[in-house]
């Protein structure tokens, strides 16, 4: 690969920051401190997003306290099969995610990196399709809250509110991670070389992964309820 | 220097696809719970294993195995405060339903 | 100095020139672009102080035509409607544009690098975001104004603001939750930068205590900052997409929506309190010449108090139909956030005794702060008693409660820290008889505004109505007649301060002689802030021991240096 000696010089200086550059400490280790604060920025912003969805989950779990058997009824309608799919999808985009993470930091291996972070664009953009399938079958089958919805158990409505909102909420939210994962490739392109040691890879992969985490919160949540029996 | 990354991409490959079987095979697992466990055990068994996938992909995907310390205390801060926010609003939520 | 120009280049006193040093941050760049698109953590905290001092003067405005109608029991001034929405836009900018953002980011944007010995915050384009972010929420908010405001006040309480107010819900909505980003981002940027940019010797307890009030106002902020911002969502998509969430009438629990609201809004009362902690910290040690009493406590009295903060907030929902059960523990756990609150008092009036206490203008706002928040902190354990709260209840007394904590206390503590850095920001001393004079107005004003509203609260004086029973007329003449003094005194600043950015005198590097490395490099400050690496080889507040009499030792001590 393309990673020569003139490279791996560079590359401190190349990514390093104010006001990480004025620390007093040498190149390399003032990088090794710059990446330490920037991984530890995203988890701090990684905890605020905790909240922010656990806000939501709080949200479903009190309205299933209250309304349990119309929340099973609900939750039958929702398409177990795109559901399930869409699951196994993100997950393996968070396996590419994570190890172009891992690759960016190893010499040689900018291929690797590249190549993982289209595949987590493409899967990202696949559940992205199923999802606007979903909501179109969803659609038709009356399955948004108001006048025409066709469920007649009165908080099955309150189930497929949160259904909606949870569902559009991560979308936003995968959509960001996409665009940030475009915005590397692009960069890689402009700059062959950039992703390797860039901290900007792993504050990326690290937001996709707790994207990945909500789903597989909302998955039980949304399609697994009142399957049994 | 190629001897060496193939041997780290080889390391890289390994860890990640043992991860991502394992929750494959939790995605599965839940699946079938979903249709197979008693009504009031599968609420259980499912968020239980989504709790575990998503530690798996916390600790070995967006590797909090290896973080600092600080990075983990951030993590456990969300968690904690989380918490703060669960039981509290439940307090409430789960007296006033005991009482209706 | 007879120099009338606002020539910001050259530095301090003559005394001090000579030196080859770098020009002012200031200096560097005098076109607007050079301040829109800068990345200079001082020139953002310019910035913000423009934008809140915007937002402080319209919330005002608002309140002033609220104590004008309640001048008289009846409605001579506005409508009903126009009296919900004057009193919601005053809640609701006062609250999200002014008391949020007011301390830290003004004096923690500029201070916390100073104050750690660090060039600039961790991460200061994401700095300079947080600054759009604002302004975006803000003329949003704005902007639902102009369209025709909102009269939910500035709780959104649901029904009412996803189902039957027919006003400019979502719009300002919007607003506030945009503005919610700007604060998540600050804080992610102090956090990262105390942990990861404190110079070579500051260790976590030698840090000033407004550094430690600035990170544990950032934990608030990170933590408590994105439930309101869900909340809001959930307002909005219920509003506005009509989906089943809250509505009674579609089997929803608008108690939670409260629970969620308070989980955020009861720990940003300490948003706003903590940072005016920090300030106070400052001022007292430097003019009373003293140690601060007990630092380690102060330091666990902050974060204790950002943490249990978060254990409270059912406090404001007793009567919203919440379980008996859930009330007494919040109840319980109300009363508790009150020890380390206390322990910050005493500490303070400790580190007054034997001092020797100068009566400059931003101590006269200090001493100020530890009346109000005294006041308001004590009437906040009536509040937490459920019997009590049941009783005054969205009544004045609540009013005149929250209004001590976060008018009286925060807002003093801001101008006392205004002053206080007042030379080190701009390199110009105001003028301090004008300073002294309107510290005092505004206490006398404060207190005449909002005494006499405990009283009308007791009596049982509803708030929100906009016109009542004529026996409360006598409370309400005063607490109007007060607003009048205080908005004199709010004004005053604005002039003076002004006049001295082209007329006052050139500031020394350290003024007040004061310790603490803000005041180690000049004023104002260069971009890069210090020149060399700066070293902190001491504990902060290094003034007189606690244990030792001051003795005739000069005011102006020749200690005191950390570098």
């Amino acid at each position: 690969m393309s990673a020569g000696g003139d490279l791996i010089e560079k590359t401190a200086e190349r990514h390093l920051r104010e006001p990480w550059d004025e620390l007093g400490l040498a190149g390399d280790r003032a990088f090794a401190y710059q990446r330490a604060g920037a991984t530890f920025g995203i988890w701090i912003f990684i905890a605020s997003e905790v909240l922010f969805f656990g806000a939501l989950f709080l949200l479903y779990t009190a309205m299933r306290l209250e309304h349990a058997a119309d929340f099973a009824i609900a939750a039958r309608e929702t398409n177990i099969v795109y559901g399930t799919l869409n699951t196994a999808l993100l997950l393996t985009s968070g396996l590419c995610a994570a190890i172009a993470s891992q690759a960016s930091e190893q010499k040689g291996l900018q291929r690797l990196t590249l190549w993982c972070l289209g595949a987590t664009v493409l899967l990202g953009l696949a559940f992205m399709a199923v999802k606007g399938v979903e909501y179109r079958e969803d659609i038709e089958k009356h399955l948004l809250p108001g006048a025409s919805f066709a469920l007649k158990e009165p908080t099955t409505q309150l189930f497929f509110g949160f259904y909606w909102l949870a569902t559009s909420i991560h979308a936003i939210h995968l959509s960001i991670g996409i665009a940030l994962v475009v915005r590397l490739i692009w960069k890689e392109w402009r700059e062959p070389g950039f992703l390797f040691e860039s901290p900007q890879v792993e504050v990326a992969m690290l937001y996709w992964g707790f994207v990945d985490m909500i789903w597989i919160v909302l998955y039980p949540m949304l399609y697994l309820d009142g399957r049994a029996g | 220097m190629s001897e060496r990354s193939r041997t780290s991409i080889g390391r890289i490959w390994r860890r990640g696809l043992i991860v991502w079987v394992l929750l494959l095979a939790f995605l599965a697992l839940s699946l079938f719970a979903a249709y197979a466990a008693p009504a009031s055990w599968a609420a259980p068994i499912n968020f239980g294993i989504a709790a575990t996938q998503a530690a798996l992909v916390a600790l070995l995907l967006m590797r909090l195995d290896r973080a600092d310390a600080l990075v983990r205390l951030a993590a456990a801060c969300g968690l904690f405060w989380l918490a703060i926010l669960f039981a509290l609003t439940l307090t409430d939520t789960l007296s006033r339903l005991a009482n209706s | 100095m007879s120099g009338a120009s606002s020539d910001a280049s050259t530095l301090a006193n003559p005394r001090e020139l000579d030196l080859g040093l770098p020009v002012s941050y200031l200096a560097e760049g005098r076109s607007v672009a050079s301040w829109l698109f800068t990345t200079d953590h001082k020139r953002i905290a310019i910035l913000y102080a423009l934008s809140i001092t915007f937002f402080f003067f319209i919330g005002g405005a608002a309140a002033t035509l609220v104590r004008l109608e309640l001048f008289t029991p009846e409605g001579n001034i506005v409508g009903a409607d126009t009296y919900n929405k004057l009193f919601s836009l005053h809640g609701i900018v006062m609250v999200w544009f002014f008391l949020i953002p007011s301390i830290p980011t003004t004096m923690g944007n500029f201070l916390l690098p100073l104050m750690i010995g660090a060039r600039d915050l961790a991460f200061p384009k994401l700095n300079l975001i947080s600054w759009y972010l604002n302004m975006a929420g803000g003329l949003l908010t704005l902007a639902a104004v102009l369209a025709g405001g909102i009269d939910t006040g500035w709780t959104f309480y649901v029904p009412y603001s996803t189902v039957f107010s027919n006003t400019f819900v979502t719009l300002a909505v919007l607003g506030v939750f945009v503005s919610g980003f700007s604060t998540i981002a600050t804080g992610v940027n102090f956090i990262a930068t105390v942990h990861y940019l404190r110079a070579p010797g500051m260790t976590w307890f030698r840090l000033p205590l407004f550094v430690w009030a600035m990170y544990t106002t950032s934990l608030i902020f990170v933590l408590a900052t994105p439930v309101l911002a869900l909340t809001l969502v959930l307002v909005i998509a219920e509003r506005t997409f009509n989906l089943p969430i809250f509505d009674p009438a579609r089997g929803g629990d608008p108690i939670l929506f409260q629970h969620l609201f308070w989980f955020y809004s009861h720990p940003a009362v300490y948003i706003m309190i903590l940072p005016a902690m920090g300030v106070i910290s400052e001022v007292i040690t430097c003019y009373a010449r003293r140690r601060i009493f007990g630092y380690s406590f102060m330091v666990y009295a902050l974060v204790a108090i950002a943490v249990i903060g978060f254990f409270t907030w059912g406090h404001h929902m007793f009567t919203s139909g919440m379980s008996p059960f859930a009330a007494l523990v919040f109840s319980f756990l109300s009363f508790i956030v009150a020890v380390p609150s206390a322990i910050k008092v005493f500490n303070w009036t400790a580190t007054l005794y034997r001092g020797q206490i100068g009566f400059e203008s931003p101590m006269l706002y200090a001493l100020g702060f530890l009346g109000l928040f005294t006041m308001g902190g004590l009437t906040g354990l009536f509040l937490a008693s459920v019997p009590i709260d049941v009783h005054v209840q969205d009544t004045y007394f609540v009013v005149a409660h929250f209004h001590y904590i976060m008018v009286g206390a925060s807002v003093s503590a801001y101008f006392a820290g205004l002053h206080f850095w007042w030379p080190k920001v701009t390199g110009r001393m105001y003028p301090e008889s004008w300073a002294r004079f309107a510290a005092l107005l505004m206490f006398f004003g404060f207190n005449l505004t909002f005494f006499p509203q405990f009283i009308a609260g007791y009596l049982g004086m509803p708030r929100r109505y906009y016109t009542y029973p004529p026996e409360f007329q006598v409370w309400n003449v005063l607490s109007s007649s007060g607003a009048a003094v205080l908005a004199v005194a709010y004004l005053m600043p604005l002039g003076y301060l002004t006049w001295s950015l082209f007329f006052g005198g050139r500031a020394l590097n350290d003024p007040w002689n004061a310790t603490g490395l803000e005041w180690r490099t000049t004023s104002p400050p260069p971009r890069q802030n210090f020149f060399g690496n700066p070293q902190v080889l001491a504990p902060p507040y290094d003034y007189h021991p606690e244990a030792t009499p001051p003795g005739d030792e000069p005011r102006i001590a020749e200690k005191g240096a950390l570098t």
